[in-house]
This record gives structure tokens, sequence and C-alpha cells, in this order.
């Protein structure tokens, strides 16, 4: 079943073309890499897609879950299922991250047609998500990513979306800021929501994310346009060589190899 | 001091009263008909000469650049001696259920709806003007008539209002409920003038809070006493929630003595036009003055908060902190500031507010002063507006937080610090309940 389907879609950022004709499928259960040199358009498509304001579509389309994606605000989007884990989780000071957690999944599940969950049921799926995280449950107390370490935020996306269980996860660069042990924390959280029923959409720089979230699909997004499609070997292919072939701009030539 | 002065009402005759003041002044002739102790008539004599002297402030006066009186100047408002009739069941119930409850309308106290906790004493401004030894110390303060006006005139009235009294060692423990509820009318809009005196003896403690409501057009211009005698403890939570129509003006003047404490929060929303103004002095040593506020405003209210700290003597600790939400567009005004007198070493003071700005045309002004002549001290002040957070908003909204419930809880978040300073949980739970009710309109 298809499940995100991009069409020719071109983006503006601040009245400048970062995506300039991108076509993109990916199906219900599958794992789906987009990896790119800095400035290629990564984030752009992950903002585009969960439609944050000031990322205006020109040109081309998107459907997901059968639905015309332009149509929906950010909070239908996330209603429909669709979940962007974020590069950089936002600070909120004065609301505590049970508060949030709370406010966010019923609101999701009224608009999913069904009850909110009562004070009790909440904590106890919020007392088993967190486990499997591996959190400290202090962290629950205090303001949304207020004072969180790089780590204890990307817990914190992977602790939302395991809360909300979308239907296609964007995960946008999550491997930036974490060490590797949190890194496979996170990405065992990840894997843990794998089903048939789930996709992904993994934007990364590198390759050692990849390692530990294995894709079905490997996309090269480089100048605004998918470059290249191949399977997992590509990701391997690109650790080798970089991005310099994608790309004529010099800057580029550092490649993904670079750290 | 006035006791041998017999006085009239001859004040009308002054040179100074001219057209402009005269409609303020005329109806408080009919006061003088009223049977009043010697410093009552000295009170109301002075306030009106002062008043005749210099009619409402203009935005060139001191602590008057930002709020224009159009509103309140632009129509006539008359004072009553009578209450108006009016319908019990219009009163608003209780805040919290266990409470006792003081009731005055139209700034007359009205002991038939009223009751008061055990270990207080309630009774009208007239009476105790009359019963109380030495009530006037704290009810009299002639000396900068000249520039308040908004007292002034109060004190040409000076006839309405209560008096609220706990004896020495007496720690009050239900809750007391001050309403002040208001029958405007768009015909005839009444002018108040309620003079009130909360008076805690030595080492006692009382928890109020004061509620301002009503309908209709009119203009509340209350003047409060507070005086807190050595050691005593209060916690003054006040509600400003005037009609949409009405003109709200209040001077708190507080008086602490020795290692005395005040917590006080005030909640704004109500009025077009309102200013409550605040003299806080702290004139012994190891005095605690905290008072904090959150204003919410929208349409075309302008709300001004002006608050005056006066650290006297040694070990003192202050806080002025106040948030806001100012929306369509509507004014903000806050003017804080703590002096810090040359004995007063060890003070520690801070000031903040912040206010948010929801729409383009709202506008939020902040006058910040420090004035400090001891030299170790500890102080800091802070002002700053800005508009909701972009960013956090799409965040919440892509966690399927819908845009308006993502913007309350912002704001809600926003506010939770002033509130945060209210230390008795059931009050600041009514607070955010309203905060909440505000943020649904």
């Amino acid at each position: 079943m298809t499940m995100l389907k991009i069409e020719n879609l071109h983006a503006t950022v601040g009245g400048r073309e970062v995506l300039k004709g991108i076509n993109l499928t990916v199906k219900a259960g599958e794992v789906h890499a987009v990896m790119g040199p800095n400035g290629s358009g990564k984030s752009t498509l992950s903002y585009v897609l969960a439609g944050r304001p000031g990322y205006e579509v020109t040109k081309g389309k998107v459907t997901f879950m059968g639905e015309d994606l332009q149509a929906l605000a950010p909070e239908d989007r996330a209603a429909a299922g669709m979940f962007l884990a974020f590069q950089y989780p936002v600070e909120i000071p004065g609301v505590s991250t049970t508060a949030f957690l709370k406010t966010a999944l019923n609101a999701v599940r009224k608009k999913r047609g069904e009850k909110e969950l009562s004070p009790v049921d909440f904590l106890k799926l919020q007392k088993e998500k967190i486990a499997q995280l591996d959190m400290d449950t202090e962290m629950l107390k205090r303001g949304v990513n207020v004072g969180f370490s790089g780590g204890e935020k990307k817990r914190n996306e992977a602790l939302q979306m395991a809360m909300l269980q979308p239907k296609l996860a964007i995960l946008d660069e999550t491997d930036s800021g974490l060490d590797i042990d949190a890194l496979k924390v996170v990405a065992e959280g990840v894997n843990a929501l794998r089903s048939k029923d789930r996709a992904f959409l993994v934007i990364t720089h590198y390759q050692r994310l990849l390692n530990h979230i294995k894709p079905d699909v490997v996309h090269v997004l480089a100048d605004g346009k998918i470059q290249k499609t191949g399977g997992p070997e590509l990701a391997l292919e690109l650790e080798e060589k970089g991005y310099a072939e994608f790309s004529g701009d010099a800057a580029l030539r550092a490649g993904a190899k670079s750290k | 001091m006035f006791q041998n002065m017999v006085y009239s009402n001859a004040f009308l005759q002054t040179e100074a009263v001219d057209e402009t003041t005269l409609p303020w002044l005329e109806d408080a002739q009919k006061l003088g008909e009223q049977p009043a102790a010697d410093w009552v008539k000295a009170l109301r004599h002075t306030g009106a000469e002062a008043f005749a002297h210099t009619g409402f402030p203009t935005p060139a006066w001191e602590g008057w650049q930002y709020t224009h009186l159009r509103p309140l100047t632009g129509t006539g408002f008359h004072y009553a001696v009578e209450a108006p009739a009016f319908d019990v069941n219009v009163l608003p119930p209780p805040l919290l259920k266990d409470s006792a409850r003081v009731v005055l309308i139209n700034g007359k106290y009205r002991p038939e709806l009223s009751d008061a906790p055990a270990g207080v004493t309630v009774m009208s401004l007239m009476d105790a003007s009359v019963q109380i030894a030495g009530i006037e110390e704290h009810l009299v303060t002639v000396g900068d008539l000249g520039k308040t006006p908004f007292k002034a005139l109060n004190a040409a009235y000076t006839h309405d209002g209560v008096v609220v009294t706990v004896k020495d060692g007496t720690d009050v423990t239900q809750l007391l409920e001050v309403l002040f509820y208001n029958i405007g009318s768009a015909d005839h809009p009444p002018a108040l003038h309620p003079r009130c005196l909360y008076w805690l003896g030595k080492n006692s403690g009382l928890t109020v809070m004061e509620r301002h409501a009503g309908s209709g057009v009119y203009f509340s211009n209350i003047y409060a006493g507070i005086a807190l005698e050595p050691a005593s403890r209060l916690k003054f939570y006040k509600f400003e929630e005037e009609s949409a129509q009405a003109c709200h003006f209040s001077y708190t003047a507080l008086q602490q003595q020795k290692c005395s404490s005040f917590e006080g929060f005030s909640y704004a929303v109500g009025g077009k036009l309102s200013r409550q103004e605040y003299q806080n002095l702290l004139i012994d040593s190891g005095i605690s003055s905290m008072l904090a506020g959150a204003y919410l405003l929208k349409d075309q209210q302008c709300h001004d908060f002006t608050v005056l700290t006066d650290h006297f003597e040694p070990d003192g600790k202050s806080v002025q902190h106040f948030k806001g939400v100012v929306d369509d567009q509507a004014r903000s005004v806050f003017q804080g500031k703590i002096h810090v007198r040359r004995a007063a070493q060890k003070t520690d003071g801070n000031q903040l507010n912040h206010a948010l700005l929801l729409s383009e045309k709202a506008e939020a002004s902040f006058k910040p002063e420090l004035e400090i002549y001891a030299d170790d001290v500890k102080c800091s002040h802070g002002a700053a507006s800005g508009q909701l957070d972009d960013e956090a908003l799409f965040y919440l909204q892509s966690r399927g937080i819908p845009q308006q419930q993502a913007k309350s809880l912002l704001i809600e978040s926003f506010l939770n610090t002033a509130l945060a300073e209210v230390s008795f949980p059931p009050v600041r739970a009514v607070y955010e309940e309203r905060i909440r009710a505000w943020l649904r309109h």
C-alpha cells in the first residue's frame, strides 16, 4: 500500500527555491533513507512534509494516506499519522513534558475519533514507553526539552513517537548531537516501532545511523532533486566516495566521509 | 490633628474649582449633610481642595505619560449617597467554598450580605471612623494629594468603604473574600469612591481575595490602606474583573512594620481603562514584600500597573513580578520602582516585567526604575516584550495539538512564572482556571 507519494515537488523558503522537483514513493512497512550533503534540501523536505509555515510548495503534489497533504494543517497531518522527529527539538519552558505528551496524545486521539485516555491509562502507557527508552522519569516533570542534553532531546523525540504511534515517521538528522550509546538507544526505539503498517523516512548526512536503522531504499538528494536511488549498498558507496559526483559545487566535495 | 477644626463643604467656593473639576466635585456636597468625625470632614475638604487645584493628570505629569484618561474624562460620572436597588441573585458565587465573604455594592458595605471569619472584625468605614481609636492614622494620607489626583478625589468623597481588622496574635484560618460588586448604568453612570483598610495586629495572619466585578458603565475609584503591624502576615489576592465598560482606579497604600510579610497577586482583565497603583512602604527591618500579577488585555483595553517599593531599613526582601498578555489594540503599562534608602543595607529587591504581544496593534510600555542609596544591596530589574515563539508553536502543532490550543498552552506557560509567586495552591488554581477561561474567549 502506498503511504506517501511525492510528485514533482518544488518548494521555496524565503523566496529561494530549495526543492526542485522531487519524486518519491514510500509504501507501508518500508524504511527509506534520504542522504545528501549540507544544503541539498533534506531538512526542507522534512519541514514541507510536516507543514511548517514559511516553507511554500510552488509546484507538484504530496499525497499521504490518499489525502492531499497541502490541504492539511500541521496538527491534522499529525492526526493523519505523520510524525517529524526534529533535528533541533524546541525548548518550551513552563510546559512539563508529561503535560505536553498528554495534551498531544489526547488531541490526536480525539481527531482520530478515539476516546481520550484516562489519567491512569495515560500514566501506565507513559511508564511503559520511558522504560523502553531507558529514560529518567525526572525528565517528565521538567519543561519540554528545557535543559536536556542533545541525547535527552532525541530520546524525548523517540518517546513522543512511541506515544503517538504514527504511520509515517520522518527522522530529520536524528543522529546529530548524539554519542554512540545514545544513538543505539534511539535507534532501538525506532526499530521497536518498525512494522508492516508503518513507514520511515530517515534523513541523514552520514551513513552511521543506517548501521543501526537498516533502510530498504536509499535516495541521494542533492541540489533539490533525488539524484540516485538504490538499495542499502548505496549508503556504503556514499560513505566511500562522498557526495561529489552529485554536485558541481566544490564545497560539497568534502563529502560524507568528513566525520 | 484636625480635631479642633470645624469643616463645612465650603470648599466648593474655592477659586480653584473651574468648569472641568466642578462636575467631579459637586456631588461631594451631599455628604455634608451626613454626620461624620472631624478627621473625615477634614479629609474630604483637603481632598477636594487638592483635586480642585490639579484636576486629572495629563500626559505631561510624571507617571502619566502612557495612560490617557479620555475614556474616563469624556463620560459624566456622578456620586450617589444611596446604593442602587439590585437583585441579590446577580452576585457571583464565592471563588472558594468555605470562605467568608464581605460584600460591597457600589462601594457601600452591606452587612446583611456579609459574614466575617472568626477573629476578624468588619465594619463600614463610617462606623469605624468613630469606633476604632487611631484609625485615621491609616486612612489619612494628605502629604502628596497634589500629586495623586485620584486619591484626592477619593478623599473628597470619604464615606463609603469597609474596615477589616485582625487582633494581635490571631492567625485567621478561614479565607476572606471581599467582593466589590458594582452596578453601572449607561444613563447615569455612577462614580464610586470607597476607602478601605486592612489592619493586621502584631503577629496575626490573614488571607484575602479581593474581587472587583460588575455590570455596565461605572467609575470605581478605590483607596485601600493596608497596615501590617510587626510580624503580621497578609496574603492579598486581587481579582480585577470589572465590567468591560468600566473604569477602575485603585490606590493601595501598604505600610509594613518590622518582620511583617506581604504576598500579593493581582489579576487584571477587566475594565476599558484601569490603573492599579501600589505604594509599598517597608518602614522597618526584616520585611518581606512580594507583589506579582498577571494582566490579560484585549479589544481596546488599557491597563496600568504602577508600583513603588520603598525600603527604609535593612534586611528587606521585595519582588515585583508581572507578566502580561496583550491582544487586539489593547495597551499595557508597567511602571515599577524599587527605592532603597541609605539605611536599607542587605536589601534584596527584584523586579521583572514581561509582556507578550499577540497582535501587531497591541502595545506594551515599561518604565522600570531602581533608585539605590545603600551600598550593600542585591537588586535587579528586567523588562521585555515579545511575541509567541513560532518555532514552539509549530513544534506543538506537529504533535497534533490544534493551533489555538497550542497558543493557549504557550501563553499559560508564559504566565506560570508569575503565578508561581502565589504560595496558596487553591487560589493559584482559581487563577489558572480564570486564565484558561480568558484564553477560550
